[in-house]
C-alpha cells in the first residue's frame, strides 16, 4: 500500500477507533476555552472574577487559563491594587 | 492496537547504558570519549532526567538548564553514542563474559525525529489539551507536543492515547514528518557491558492523607515548585494553583516520605534539606515580600559549601522551625493551617500559611531488577541497586559486567551522581579491557 505522506491519520483511524473519552475531553476543553475567551473579550479579569462569572472552581480556572496563556491565546496583564491577583487579557495577536 | 508483524533489528555495542539522566549521560559520554560504541536507552521522550527539569542547583545557584543543555547536546551529537528515546529494556540475559543479549522495545513517536525542525506548528493547530506531565500537572499541553523547549531531541511527539486523529498536525507540518503509520520497533542488542542508570522515583504525597495533598489545591510538591521557579515555568510567575494568588507566606515540610517507616521509607533522601533551602532563597528573590518557613527535623547540610548555604538562607530571613508537622487543614480562603509539634519547646502549635510545599523524598526505581533473566541483579534492603563492593568498587553490582551509576544505587545529589557516573564508566572500561588484554 502506497502511504500518502502528510495524510496518514486516516490509516490509524481505520485500525484504531478514537475512544469516546478522548472526544468527550476535547468537547469539554473547547467549551471551557470558548467560555474563558468570551469572558475576557471586553475587559481583563482576575482568576476569582472569572471563576465567579463562569461558575467554575478557581483551581480549574487556573489550570485552563494558564494553558491558554501557554497556547498564546491569553496574556497576563497588570496586578490588582492589593498585589494579589493578576489580570488576564486576550492576547492581541492571539490565535484561535 | 494491532501489532504489526515486526522483525527485530540486531544492534551491537560495547556498552549499553540504561537511563539517560545526568548519571547515565556522564557514563555514556566518558565511554564514548574512550572510543567505545555506546547505546543509550531512555524510556522518556527526552534525555536529561530530573536535572533538566530543575530551576537552579544548590549550593552554587547555577542555572540547571545552563549546565545540563551543553552536556545533553554533547551526548546527543557524539558519534560513538546512539540514543533510543521512548524505549525500554525488556530483557537482559548474560550469555558469558562480555556477552549480554538485550531486548529493547521502542514505542512509536509518530514523528520522524530527523526531519522535525521543532517549529511547533503542529502544537499550534492541535485542538486537544491534556495535563502536561513535564509541568507535573499544573498546566495543559497539546496531543502533538514538544516535551519542553530544552528537550533533547527537541522534536515533537504525538500522545496517541489522547489524539483524536483529526490530522490537523499533519496538514500543518511543513516537513511532513508526522507519520501515524509508525509502529513499535523491537531491537536485539548484543552488548559487551551494561550500565544501570535508571535514577529514582519521587515519593507520592497522596500516601500521607493527613497532609491533604490533592485535596487542598495550595499544597504542592517540591518538584512542582522547581517547575514554578524554572525559566520554562507553567505560570507567569509563582502562583497558588488553587486560585492564582501571589503567595506571601510559604511553608516547607521537610522529610515528606523520607525517614518515615510508616510510609515504607526509613532512610534520608539526602537532597531535600538542601533543595528546600535553595528554593527558599530563590523564592525570596522572586517574591521579595514573602515569608518563608521551613519545618524540619534535622538539617542535613553535609556537603561542600552546604552549611554556608544554610547560613546564607538564615541571613536572608528564612525562618527555620524544628517541628514535626502532624496535620494540615484548609481554611475557606485556601490558606493552610499546619498543626505541628515544636520540638524545642515541646508543645503542639498551629501556624497559618498561604501555600505549602511538601519536600518529597527519593524512592528507588525498582523495575530494572526484573528485566535481568538468567542472573539476579541484587537490590539493597531499601530496594536500590546493591553495590556489591561499595567501598573499593562502588559501581560494581552482583553481576560481573553490569555497573550502577547515580541515584539507581541510592539517593544523592547532582555532583555525586556525576561522580558515580564517572566511576561506572571507569569500571566498565576496566571490565571491557579485561576482555581484550
Ligand atoms: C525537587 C528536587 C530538587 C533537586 N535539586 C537539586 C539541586 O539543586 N542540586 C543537586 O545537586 N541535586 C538536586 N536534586 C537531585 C537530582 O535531581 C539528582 O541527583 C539527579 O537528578 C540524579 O540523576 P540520575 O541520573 O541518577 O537520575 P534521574 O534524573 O532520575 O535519571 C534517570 C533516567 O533514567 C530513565 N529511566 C528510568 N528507568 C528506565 C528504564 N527502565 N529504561 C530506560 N530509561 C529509564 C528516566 O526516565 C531518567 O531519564 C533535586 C531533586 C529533586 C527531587
Ligand atoms: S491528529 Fe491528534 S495530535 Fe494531530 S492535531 Fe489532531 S488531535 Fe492533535
Ligand atoms: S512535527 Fe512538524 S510541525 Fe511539529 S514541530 Fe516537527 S516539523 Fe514542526
Amino acid at each position: 500500500m502506497e502511504i500518502e505522506k502528510g495524510k496518514t491519520a486516516k490509516y490509524l483511524k481505520e485500525k484504531r477507533p478514537v475512544p469516546k473519552e478522548v472526544t468527550e475531553q476535547l468537547k469539554s476543553f473547547t467549551k471551557t476555552k470558548k467560555a474563558i475567551l468570551n469572558a475576557l473579550k471586553e475587559v481583563h479579569k482576575t482568576i476569582p472574577e472569572l471563576a465567579m462569572e463562569l461558575n467554575m472552581p478557581k483551581e480549574d480556572v487556573v489550570y485552563q487559563l494558564m494553558s491558554l496563556v501557554k497556547y498564546g491565546q491569553v496574556a497576563p496583564d497588570d496586578i490588582d491594587d492589593m498585589d494579589e491577583y493578576f489580570y488576564y487579557k486576550i492576547k492581541s495577536n492571539g490565535k484561535n | 492496537m494491532i501489532m504489526e508483524e515486526t522483525k527485530k533489528k540486531i544492534l551491537e555495542y560495547d556498552a549499553l547504558v540504561v537511563g539517560g539522566g545526568i548519571a547515565g549521560g556522564e557514563s555514556a559520554l566518558n565511554l564514548a570519549n574512550l572510543g567505545y560504541q555506546v547505546l543509550l536507552v531512555e524510556k522518556d521522550l527526552t534525555i536529561g532526567g530530573k536535572m533538566i527539569m530543575l530551576s537552579k542547583v544548590f549550593p552554587t545557584l547555577d542555572c540547571a538548564a545552563c549546565i545540563t543543555t551543553p552536556k545533553v547536546s554533547e551526548i546527543a551529537r557524539h558519534k560513538n553514542i546512539t540514543i533510543l528515546t521512548g524505549a525500554e529494556v525488556k530483557k537482559i540475559n548474560k550469555l558469558g563474559e562480555h556477552r549480554f543479549e538485550v531486548d529493547v522495545l521502542q514505542k512509536p513517536r509518530y514523528v520522524h525525529v530527523a526531519d522535525c525542525t521543532g517549529c511547533q506548528l503542529c502544537e499550534d493547530v492541535c485542538p486537544v489539551s491534556v495535563s502536561d506531565q513535564y509541568q507535573y500537572g499544573m498546566v495543559g499541553r497539546k496531543a502533538a507536543y514538544i516535551p519542553f523547549s530544552i528537550a533533547s531531541p527537541r522534536a515533537a511527539a504525538i500522545d496517541i492515547e489522547n489524539c483524536t486523529l483529526c490530522g490537523a498536525c499533519e496538514r500543518a507540518c511543513p516537513t511532513k514528518c508526522i507519520d501515524f503509520t509508525q509502529t513499535e520497533e523491537e531491537y536485539l542488542v548484543k552488548a559487551r557491558s551494561v550500565v544501570v542508570a535508571t535514577g529514582f522515583n519521587l515519593f507520592d504525597p497522596l500516601k500521607i492523607p493527613r497532609y491533604g495533598y490533592g485535596r487542598f489545591k495550595n499544597i504542592i510538591t517540591s518538584m512542582q515548585m522547581e517547575r514554578q521557579l524554572a525559566p520554562t515555568r507553567p505560570f507567569n510567575t509563582i502562583l497558588r494553583p488553587g486560585d492564582g494568588k501571589l503567595p506571601d507566606n510559604i511553608a516547607y515540610v521537610l522529610c515528606t516520605g523520607s525517614r518515615d517507616k510508616s510510609v515504607g521509607n526509613p532512610i534520608c533522601s539526602q537532597v531535600c534539606c538542601m533543595y528546600s533551602i535553595k528554593q527558599a532563597q530563590l523564592l525570596m528573590g522572586a517574591l521579595p515580600m514573602a515569608d518563608i518557613t521551613i519545618y524540619y527535623l534535622h538539617i542535613r547540610a553535609f556537603g561542600k559549601g552546604f552549611n554556608e548555604f544554610y547560613a546564607q538562607a538564615q541571613d536572608m530571613g528564612v525562618e527555620f522551625i524544628k517541628g514535626k508537622v502532624g496535620k494540615i487543614s484548609e481554611k475557606e480562603n485556601g490558606n493552610l493551617i499546619l498543626r505541628y509539634e515544636d520540638i524545642e519547646a515541646g508543645v503542639v502549635k498551629e501556624a497559618e500559611h498561604d501555600m505549602v510545599v511538601l519536600s518529597v523524598g527519593i524512592l528507588p526505581n525498582q523495575g530494572i531488577a526484573d528485566v535481568f533473566e538468567n542472573e539476579k541483579l541484587e537490590l539493597d534492603p531499601f530496594n536500590f541497586v546493591q553495590q556489591s563492593d561499595m567501598l573499593a568498587s562502588p559501581a560494581k553490582t552482583s553481576i560481573d559486567g553490569v555497573f550502577v551509576a547515580g541515584t539507581a544505587s541510592g539517593p544523592m545529589d547532582i555532583p555525586d551522581s556525576i561522580l558515580s557516573g564517572g566511576a561506572a564508566s571507569a569500571e566498565t572500561t576496566s571490565y571491557l579491557r579485561r576482555g581484550t588484554l
